[in-house]
Protein backbone atom coordinates (compact mmCIF):
# COMPACT_ATOMS: atom_id res chain seq x y z
CA UNK A 1 0.00 0.00 0.00
CA UNK A 2 2.39 2.37 -1.46
CA UNK A 3 -0.83 5.48 -0.78
CA UNK A 4 -0.83 4.42 3.76
CA UNK A 5 3.82 4.35 3.38
CA UNK A 6 3.23 8.32 1.38
CA UNK A 7 0.65 9.30 4.30
CA UNK A 8 3.30 7.87 7.33
CA UNK A 9 6.58 9.24 5.22
CA UNK A 10 4.53 12.84 5.37
CA UNK A 11 3.64 12.68 9.12
CA UNK A 12 7.28 11.83 9.88
CA UNK A 13 9.01 13.49 12.48
CA UNK A 14 11.22 15.37 10.05
CA UNK A 15 8.20 16.64 8.02
CA UNK A 16 6.31 17.71 10.53
CA UNK A 17 9.42 19.63 12.13
CA UNK A 18 9.74 21.62 8.72
CA UNK A 19 6.14 22.35 8.84
CA UNK A 20 6.24 23.64 12.03
CA UNK A 21 8.74 25.85 11.04
CA UNK A 22 7.60 26.71 7.94
CA UNK A 23 4.53 28.09 9.78
CA UNK A 24 6.25 29.65 12.95
CA UNK A 25 4.40 32.98 12.84
CA UNK A 26 1.22 30.77 13.22
CA UNK A 27 2.04 30.58 16.87
CA UNK A 28 -0.74 33.67 16.89
CA UNK A 29 -3.32 31.87 15.94
CA UNK A 30 -5.54 29.41 17.14
CA UNK A 31 -8.15 26.57 15.25
CA UNK A 32 -11.65 27.53 14.27
CA UNK A 33 -13.24 24.92 16.95
CA UNK A 34 -14.86 21.78 15.34
CA UNK A 35 -14.43 20.64 11.80
CA UNK A 36 -16.03 18.55 9.65
CA UNK A 37 -14.69 16.73 6.70
CA UNK A 38 -16.09 15.17 3.73
CA UNK A 39 -13.70 13.15 2.33
CA UNK A 40 -14.00 11.78 -1.11
CA UNK A 41 -14.38 8.25 -2.38
CA UNK A 42 -11.99 7.55 -5.31
CA UNK A 43 -8.71 8.29 -2.80
CA UNK A 44 -8.58 6.64 0.06
CA UNK A 45 -6.04 7.91 2.50
CA UNK A 46 -7.00 11.56 1.46
CA UNK A 47 -9.43 11.40 4.67
CA UNK A 48 -6.21 11.14 6.84
CA UNK A 49 -4.53 13.75 4.99
CA UNK A 50 -7.69 16.39 5.44
CA UNK A 51 -7.70 15.13 9.26
CA UNK A 52 -3.72 16.06 9.94
CA UNK A 53 -4.82 19.37 8.06
CA UNK A 54 -7.15 20.13 10.58
CA UNK A 55 -5.58 19.07 13.36
CA UNK A 56 -2.00 20.85 12.40
CA UNK A 57 -4.07 24.11 12.07
CA UNK A 58 -5.64 23.59 15.70
CA UNK A 59 -8.76 22.28 15.37
CA UNK A 60 -11.00 18.98 16.53
CA UNK A 61 -12.00 16.77 13.72
CA UNK A 62 -15.15 15.26 12.42
CA UNK A 63 -14.33 12.86 9.44
CA UNK A 64 -16.81 11.24 7.75
CA UNK A 65 -15.00 8.44 5.33
CA UNK A 66 -16.25 6.89 2.27
CA UNK A 67 -18.22 4.11 2.99
CA UNK A 68 -16.79 2.09 0.59
CA UNK A 69 -14.51 -0.22 2.69
CA UNK A 70 -10.78 0.72 1.79
CA UNK A 71 -8.20 -1.44 3.12
CA UNK A 72 -6.06 1.79 3.25
CA UNK A 73 -9.39 3.38 5.63
CA UNK A 74 -8.99 0.14 7.75
CA UNK A 75 -4.98 0.20 8.06
CA UNK A 76 -5.32 3.82 9.40
CA UNK A 77 -8.16 3.71 11.38
CA UNK A 78 -7.22 0.58 13.14
CA UNK A 79 -3.64 2.32 13.85
CA UNK A 80 -4.71 5.66 14.99
CA UNK A 81 -7.07 3.31 17.38
CA UNK A 82 -4.06 1.33 18.86
CA UNK A 83 -2.40 4.36 19.35
CA UNK A 84 -5.21 6.27 20.94
CA UNK A 85 -5.16 3.22 22.99
CA UNK A 86 -1.96 3.44 24.78
CA UNK A 87 -3.51 6.33 26.42
CA UNK A 88 -0.65 9.18 25.20
CA UNK A 89 -2.40 11.18 23.12
CA UNK A 90 -5.70 12.08 25.35
CA UNK A 91 -6.00 15.46 24.58
CA UNK A 92 -6.17 14.35 20.66
CA UNK A 93 -8.20 11.21 21.24
CA UNK A 94 -11.35 13.44 22.84
CA UNK A 95 -10.96 15.85 19.80
CA UNK A 96 -11.08 13.50 16.92
CA UNK A 97 -14.39 11.18 15.40
CA UNK A 98 -13.95 9.06 12.55
CA UNK A 99 -16.79 8.01 11.21
CA UNK A 100 -18.87 5.95 8.55
CA UNK A 101 -22.44 6.37 8.17
CA UNK A 102 -24.61 5.92 4.76
CA UNK A 103 -25.40 8.50 3.04
CA UNK A 104 -27.70 10.21 5.23
CA UNK A 105 -28.28 13.93 4.69
CA UNK A 106 -29.94 14.67 8.24
CA UNK A 107 -26.83 13.32 9.83
CA UNK A 108 -24.87 15.46 7.79
CA UNK A 109 -27.30 18.49 8.11
CA UNK A 110 -27.03 18.25 12.15
CA UNK A 111 -23.05 18.05 12.07
CA UNK A 112 -22.88 20.91 9.85
CA UNK A 113 -25.51 23.18 11.87
CA UNK A 114 -22.40 22.57 15.10
CA UNK A 115 -19.17 22.90 13.50
CA UNK A 116 -17.04 26.22 12.74
CA UNK A 117 -15.57 24.93 9.66
CA UNK A 118 -16.69 22.57 6.96
CA UNK A 119 -13.53 20.63 4.71
CA UNK A 120 -15.78 18.71 1.57
CA UNK A 121 -13.62 17.15 -0.97
CA UNK A 122 -15.49 15.45 -3.89
CA UNK A 123 -17.30 15.82 -7.14
CA UNK A 124 -19.82 18.37 -7.96
CA UNK A 125 -22.77 16.43 -7.39
CA UNK A 126 -21.27 15.63 -3.84
CA UNK A 127 -20.66 19.22 -3.08
CA UNK A 128 -24.05 20.77 -4.26
CA UNK A 129 -25.48 18.24 -2.29
CA UNK A 130 -23.60 19.35 1.27
CA UNK A 131 -23.74 23.13 -0.11
CA UNK A 132 -27.20 22.74 0.24
CA UNK A 133 -27.44 21.83 4.26
CA UNK A 134 -26.75 25.32 6.15
CA UNK A 135 -23.39 26.28 8.21
CA UNK A 136 -23.31 28.71 11.30
CA UNK A 137 -22.52 31.98 10.14
CA UNK A 138 -19.02 32.13 11.28
CA UNK A 139 -18.20 29.04 10.02
CA UNK A 140 -15.93 28.49 7.21
CA UNK A 141 -15.74 26.21 4.14
CA UNK A 142 -12.81 24.90 2.34
CA UNK A 143 -13.97 23.14 -0.90
CA UNK A 144 -11.65 20.45 -2.97
CA UNK A 145 -13.98 20.00 -5.72
CA UNK A 146 -13.46 17.64 -9.21
CA UNK A 147 -9.99 19.09 -10.79
CA UNK A 148 -8.16 18.24 -13.72
CA UNK A 149 -4.63 17.79 -14.46
CA UNK A 150 -1.80 17.71 -17.06
CA UNK A 151 2.01 16.89 -18.18
CA UNK A 152 4.43 19.16 -20.10
CA UNK A 153 7.24 17.40 -21.55
CA UNK A 154 10.05 18.92 -22.70
CA UNK A 155 10.89 17.57 -26.28
CA UNK A 156 14.42 18.62 -26.40
CA UNK A 157 15.91 17.88 -22.85
CA UNK A 158 14.44 13.88 -23.53
CA UNK A 159 16.18 13.34 -26.91
CA UNK A 160 19.45 11.40 -26.12
CA UNK A 161 18.21 10.72 -22.59
CA UNK A 162 19.98 7.87 -20.58
CA UNK A 163 17.78 4.75 -20.48
CA UNK A 164 18.16 4.16 -16.83
CA UNK A 165 17.22 7.99 -16.78
CA UNK A 166 14.36 7.70 -18.99
CA UNK A 167 13.13 4.72 -16.80
CA UNK A 168 12.66 6.84 -13.52
CA UNK A 169 10.79 9.27 -15.69
CA UNK A 170 8.61 6.50 -16.89
CA UNK A 171 8.41 5.21 -13.22
CA UNK A 172 7.09 8.57 -11.73
CA UNK A 173 5.10 9.03 -14.33
CA UNK A 174 3.32 6.23 -13.20
CA UNK A 175 3.35 6.95 -9.88
CA UNK A 176 1.75 10.01 -10.95
CA UNK A 177 -1.64 8.19 -12.67
CA UNK A 178 -2.01 4.58 -13.23
CA UNK A 179 -1.18 3.91 -9.27
CA UNK A 180 -4.80 6.06 -8.64
CA UNK A 181 -6.03 4.43 -12.10
CA UNK A 182 -6.36 8.13 -13.01
CA UNK A 183 -8.66 9.06 -10.87
CA UNK A 184 -7.06 11.37 -8.65
CA UNK A 185 -7.37 15.08 -9.63
CA UNK A 186 -3.91 15.37 -9.59
CA UNK A 187 -3.59 12.82 -12.59
CA UNK A 188 -2.63 13.99 -15.72
CA UNK A 189 -4.84 13.55 -18.60
CA UNK A 190 -2.95 15.82 -21.19
CA UNK A 191 0.67 15.21 -21.87
CA UNK A 192 1.61 18.51 -23.78
CA UNK A 193 5.14 18.29 -25.66
CA UNK A 194 6.35 21.20 -25.56
CA UNK A 195 8.18 20.97 -29.07
CA UNK A 196 7.74 18.49 -31.22
CA UNK A 197 9.43 15.11 -30.27
CA UNK A 198 11.10 13.28 -32.92
CA UNK A 199 9.87 9.94 -33.55
CA UNK A 200 12.18 8.04 -31.52
CA UNK A 201 12.16 9.99 -28.52
CA UNK A 202 8.30 9.61 -28.18
CA UNK A 203 8.61 6.18 -28.64
CA UNK A 204 11.30 5.81 -26.20
CA UNK A 205 9.11 7.34 -23.19
CA UNK A 206 6.56 5.53 -23.74
CA UNK A 207 7.48 2.37 -24.23
CA UNK A 208 9.45 3.20 -21.27
CA UNK A 209 6.11 3.82 -19.45
CA UNK A 210 4.64 0.91 -20.83
CA UNK A 211 7.69 -1.53 -19.26
CA UNK A 212 6.66 -0.13 -15.86
CA UNK A 213 3.10 -0.85 -16.34
CA UNK A 214 3.54 -4.16 -17.46
CA UNK A 215 5.94 -4.80 -14.63
CA UNK A 216 3.57 -3.43 -12.06
CA UNK A 217 0.30 -3.02 -12.81
CA UNK A 218 -3.01 -5.35 -12.15
CA UNK A 219 -5.07 -5.15 -15.79
CA UNK A 220 -8.23 -6.42 -14.68
CA UNK A 221 -10.75 -7.05 -17.53
CA UNK A 222 -13.04 -4.33 -16.33
CA UNK A 223 -10.32 -1.78 -16.92
CA UNK A 224 -9.52 -3.19 -20.87
CA UNK A 225 -13.24 -2.98 -21.75
CA UNK A 226 -13.16 0.86 -20.03
CA UNK A 227 -10.25 1.71 -22.19
CA UNK A 228 -11.33 -0.07 -25.53
CA UNK A 229 -14.78 1.45 -25.36
CA UNK A 230 -13.34 5.33 -24.85
CA UNK A 231 -11.36 5.10 -27.73
CA UNK A 232 -14.38 3.97 -29.80
CA UNK A 233 -16.23 6.54 -28.28
CA UNK A 234 -13.43 8.88 -29.25
CA UNK A 235 -13.18 7.49 -32.84
CA UNK A 236 -16.52 9.17 -33.00
CA UNK A 237 -16.48 12.10 -30.55
CA UNK A 238 -13.29 13.80 -31.89
CA UNK A 239 -14.45 14.13 -35.18
CA UNK A 240 -11.23 13.61 -36.90
CA UNK A 241 -9.56 15.59 -34.49
CA UNK A 242 -7.06 12.56 -33.83
CA UNK A 243 -3.88 12.85 -35.49
CA UNK A 244 -2.72 9.40 -34.48
CA UNK A 245 -4.30 6.63 -32.02
CA UNK A 246 -1.75 3.75 -30.70
CA UNK A 247 -2.58 0.93 -28.53
CA UNK A 248 0.50 -0.60 -26.18
CA UNK A 249 -1.44 -3.61 -26.17
CA UNK A 250 -3.78 -3.29 -23.38
CA UNK A 251 -1.32 -1.67 -20.84
CA UNK A 252 -1.18 1.98 -22.25
CA UNK A 253 -3.52 4.12 -24.72
CA UNK A 254 -2.37 7.37 -26.44
CA UNK A 255 -4.87 9.57 -28.30
CA UNK A 256 -2.84 12.51 -30.35
CA UNK A 257 -4.77 15.41 -30.93
CA UNK A 258 -4.32 17.61 -33.92
CA UNK A 259 -5.93 20.91 -31.86
CA UNK A 260 -6.42 21.20 -28.50
CA UNK A 261 -10.37 21.31 -28.23
CA UNK A 262 -12.22 23.96 -26.01
CA UNK A 263 -13.51 21.26 -23.32
CA UNK A 264 -10.06 19.79 -23.19
CA UNK A 265 -11.28 19.03 -19.45
CA UNK A 266 -13.99 16.75 -21.14
CA UNK A 267 -11.30 14.58 -22.12
CA UNK A 268 -10.17 11.91 -19.23
CA UNK A 269 -8.81 8.84 -19.28
CA UNK A 270 -8.35 6.13 -16.79
CA UNK A 271 -6.18 3.29 -15.72
CA UNK A 272 -3.61 4.51 -18.38
CA UNK A 273 -5.82 6.20 -21.17
CA UNK A 274 -3.81 9.44 -22.38
CA UNK A 275 -4.51 12.51 -24.57
CA UNK A 276 -1.64 13.66 -26.00
CA UNK A 277 -0.23 17.27 -28.53
CA UNK A 278 2.51 17.99 -30.04
CA UNK A 279 3.10 22.14 -29.77
CA UNK A 280 6.43 24.54 -30.51
CA UNK A 281 4.38 26.65 -27.93
CA UNK A 282 3.49 26.96 -24.84
CA UNK A 283 1.08 29.73 -24.94
CA UNK A 284 -1.28 26.96 -26.77
CA UNK A 285 -1.96 25.76 -23.65
CA UNK A 286 -3.66 29.49 -22.45
CA UNK A 287 -7.24 29.19 -24.22
CA UNK A 288 -8.10 25.99 -23.18
CA UNK A 289 -7.42 26.19 -19.51
CA UNK A 290 -9.97 26.91 -17.38
CA UNK A 291 -10.62 27.19 -13.57
CA UNK A 292 -10.73 23.04 -13.63
CA UNK A 293 -7.42 23.13 -13.90
CA UNK A 294 -5.01 21.80 -10.78
CA UNK A 295 -1.84 20.42 -11.52
CA UNK A 296 0.83 21.00 -13.82
CA UNK A 297 3.38 18.25 -13.82
CA UNK A 298 6.48 18.78 -15.87
CA UNK A 299 9.68 17.58 -17.04
CA UNK A 300 12.61 18.81 -19.09
CA UNK A 301 10.99 22.76 -19.12
CA UNK A 302 11.83 25.11 -16.28
CA UNK A 303 9.34 25.67 -13.90
CA UNK A 304 9.76 29.44 -14.21
CA UNK A 305 8.46 29.26 -17.46
CA UNK A 306 5.35 27.59 -17.07
CA UNK A 307 4.70 29.81 -13.63
CA UNK A 308 4.96 32.67 -16.49
CA UNK A 309 2.42 31.25 -18.57
CA UNK A 310 0.00 31.20 -15.80
CA UNK A 311 0.56 34.48 -14.56
CA UNK A 312 1.31 36.27 -17.50
CA UNK A 313 -1.85 35.04 -18.89
CA UNK A 314 -3.82 35.52 -15.79
CA UNK A 315 -5.04 31.93 -16.13
CA UNK A 316 -8.04 31.14 -13.98
CA UNK A 317 -6.84 27.47 -13.56
CA UNK A 318 -3.39 25.52 -13.01
CA UNK A 319 -2.62 26.32 -9.24
CA UNK A 320 0.08 23.99 -8.80
CA UNK A 321 3.76 23.32 -10.81
CA UNK A 322 5.50 19.84 -9.69
CA UNK A 323 7.55 17.89 -11.41
CA UNK A 324 6.62 15.00 -12.58
CA UNK A 325 6.29 12.36 -10.05
CA UNK A 326 5.20 14.44 -7.49
CA UNK A 327 1.44 14.81 -8.63
CA UNK A 328 -0.14 13.03 -5.99
CA UNK A 329 1.62 14.45 -3.35
CA UNK A 330 -1.10 16.06 -0.94
CA UNK A 331 0.26 18.94 1.15
CA UNK A 332 -0.98 21.97 2.96
CA UNK A 333 -0.81 24.06 -0.01
CA UNK A 334 -3.46 22.60 -1.96
CA UNK A 335 -6.05 24.21 -4.78
CA UNK A 336 -4.08 27.44 -4.10
CA UNK A 337 -5.62 27.22 -0.75
CA UNK A 338 -2.91 27.78 2.08
CA UNK A 339 -5.08 25.26 4.04
CA UNK A 340 -3.30 25.61 7.79
CA UNK A 341 -4.16 29.53 7.47
CA UNK A 342 -7.33 29.18 5.77
CA UNK A 343 -8.85 26.17 8.55
CA UNK A 344 -7.37 28.87 11.39
CA UNK A 345 -7.75 32.21 12.74
CA UNK A 346 -4.88 35.05 13.69
CA UNK A 347 -5.73 36.35 17.10
CA UNK A 348 -4.16 40.37 16.17
CA UNK A 349 -2.97 42.87 18.42
CA UNK A 350 -1.79 46.51 18.55
CA UNK A 351 -0.71 49.04 20.59
CA UNK A 352 -0.35 49.33 24.27
CA UNK A 353 -2.02 50.57 27.15
CA UNK A 354 1.17 52.30 28.78
CA UNK B 1 28.60 3.83 16.80
CA UNK B 2 30.30 5.61 14.14
CA UNK B 3 28.66 6.87 11.38
CA UNK B 4 29.60 4.49 8.76
CA UNK B 5 28.04 2.21 11.12
CA UNK B 6 25.21 4.04 12.02
CA UNK B 7 24.57 4.14 7.90
CA UNK B 8 25.51 0.64 7.24
CA UNK B 9 23.33 -0.63 10.19
CA UNK B 10 20.25 1.37 8.69
CA UNK B 11 20.67 -0.70 4.89
CA UNK B 12 21.17 -3.34 6.40
CA UNK B 13 17.77 -3.53 8.82
CA UNK B 14 15.51 -1.81 6.95
CA UNK B 15 16.28 -4.29 3.55
CA UNK B 16 17.77 -7.18 5.77
CA UNK B 17 21.05 -7.51 3.28
CA UNK B 18 24.50 -8.34 4.54
CA UNK B 19 27.14 -6.14 4.71
CA UNK B 20 29.17 -7.54 1.96
CA UNK B 21 25.91 -6.65 -0.61
CA UNK B 22 25.90 -2.83 0.27
CA UNK B 23 28.75 -1.21 -1.71
CA UNK B 24 27.43 -0.38 -5.38
CA UNK B 25 24.16 -1.05 -3.96
CA UNK B 26 21.21 1.24 -6.45
CA UNK B 27 17.92 1.82 -5.68
CA UNK B 28 15.81 -1.19 -7.32
CA UNK B 29 18.76 -3.68 -7.69
CA UNK B 30 16.76 -5.90 -4.61
CA UNK B 31 13.17 -5.69 -4.19
CA UNK B 32 13.60 -4.49 -0.78
CA UNK B 33 14.58 -1.10 -2.25
CA UNK B 34 11.30 -0.05 -4.11
CA UNK B 35 9.43 3.01 -3.32
CA UNK B 36 7.86 1.95 -0.26
CA UNK B 37 11.48 0.55 0.96
CA UNK B 38 13.22 4.06 -0.15
CA UNK B 39 10.30 6.07 2.07
CA UNK B 40 11.75 3.61 4.97
CA UNK B 41 15.40 4.19 4.28
CA UNK B 42 14.85 7.76 4.46
CA UNK B 43 12.76 7.69 7.43
CA UNK B 44 15.62 5.53 9.84
CA UNK B 45 18.76 7.85 8.55
CA UNK B 46 16.87 10.89 9.60
CA UNK B 47 16.21 9.90 12.95
CA UNK B 48 19.47 7.86 13.36
CA UNK B 49 21.64 11.29 11.97
CA UNK B 50 18.78 13.84 13.42
CA UNK B 51 18.60 15.22 10.18
CA UNK B 52 15.63 16.76 7.82
CA UNK B 53 16.30 15.23 4.33
CA UNK B 54 15.31 17.85 1.50
CA UNK B 55 12.72 16.14 -0.85
CA UNK B 56 15.39 16.89 -3.51
CA UNK B 57 17.95 15.05 -1.93
CA UNK B 58 15.34 12.00 -1.18
CA UNK B 59 14.77 11.64 -4.94
CA UNK B 60 18.43 11.83 -5.69
CA UNK B 61 19.33 9.26 -3.54
CA UNK B 62 19.63 6.87 -5.89
CA UNK B 63 22.63 4.64 -4.15
CA UNK B 64 24.50 3.69 -1.24
CA UNK B 65 27.48 6.07 -2.42
CA UNK B 66 25.08 8.72 -3.59
CA UNK B 67 23.26 8.93 -0.30
CA UNK B 68 26.73 9.41 1.70
CA UNK B 69 27.82 12.15 -0.80
CA UNK B 70 24.20 13.68 0.32
CA UNK B 71 24.63 13.21 3.99
CA UNK B 72 27.65 14.78 4.34
CA UNK B 73 25.63 17.70 3.16
CA UNK B 74 23.89 17.75 6.26
CA UNK B 75 27.07 17.46 7.89
CA UNK B 76 26.77 14.03 8.66
CA UNK B 77 30.88 13.22 7.45
CA UNK B 78 31.88 9.36 7.22
CA UNK B 79 35.34 9.97 5.89
CA UNK B 80 38.45 8.95 7.83
CA UNK B 81 36.37 7.40 10.79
Amino acid sequence: MVDVMTFAFWIRPANLERLRRAFAECDERLGLGVLLHITPSNVPVNFAFSYVFGLLAGNANMVRVPSRTWPQITAISSTMSRVFESGDHEQVRRRTAILRYPRNDKITADLSAQCSGRVVWGGDSTIADIRRLPLPPRAVELVFADRYSLCVLGASAMTSLPDKVMHQLARRFYNDTYLVDQNACSSPHLVFWNHVPDEETEARFWNAVERVVRDNYALEPIKQVDKYTRLLRDAVELDGNAALCARHQEYLYRVRLKALPNDMEALRGRYGYFYEYHSEHLDDLAPVVTSRYQTLTYFGVSPESLRDLVIGNRLSGIDRIVPVGRALDLDVTWDGYDIIRSLSRFISVSGSDS
Amino acid sequence: MSNSNKYDTAFIETFQVDAQQLSGLQYQDIKEWDSIGHMQLMSVLEEAFSVELDIDDIIDFSSYEKGKEILSKYGVSMANE
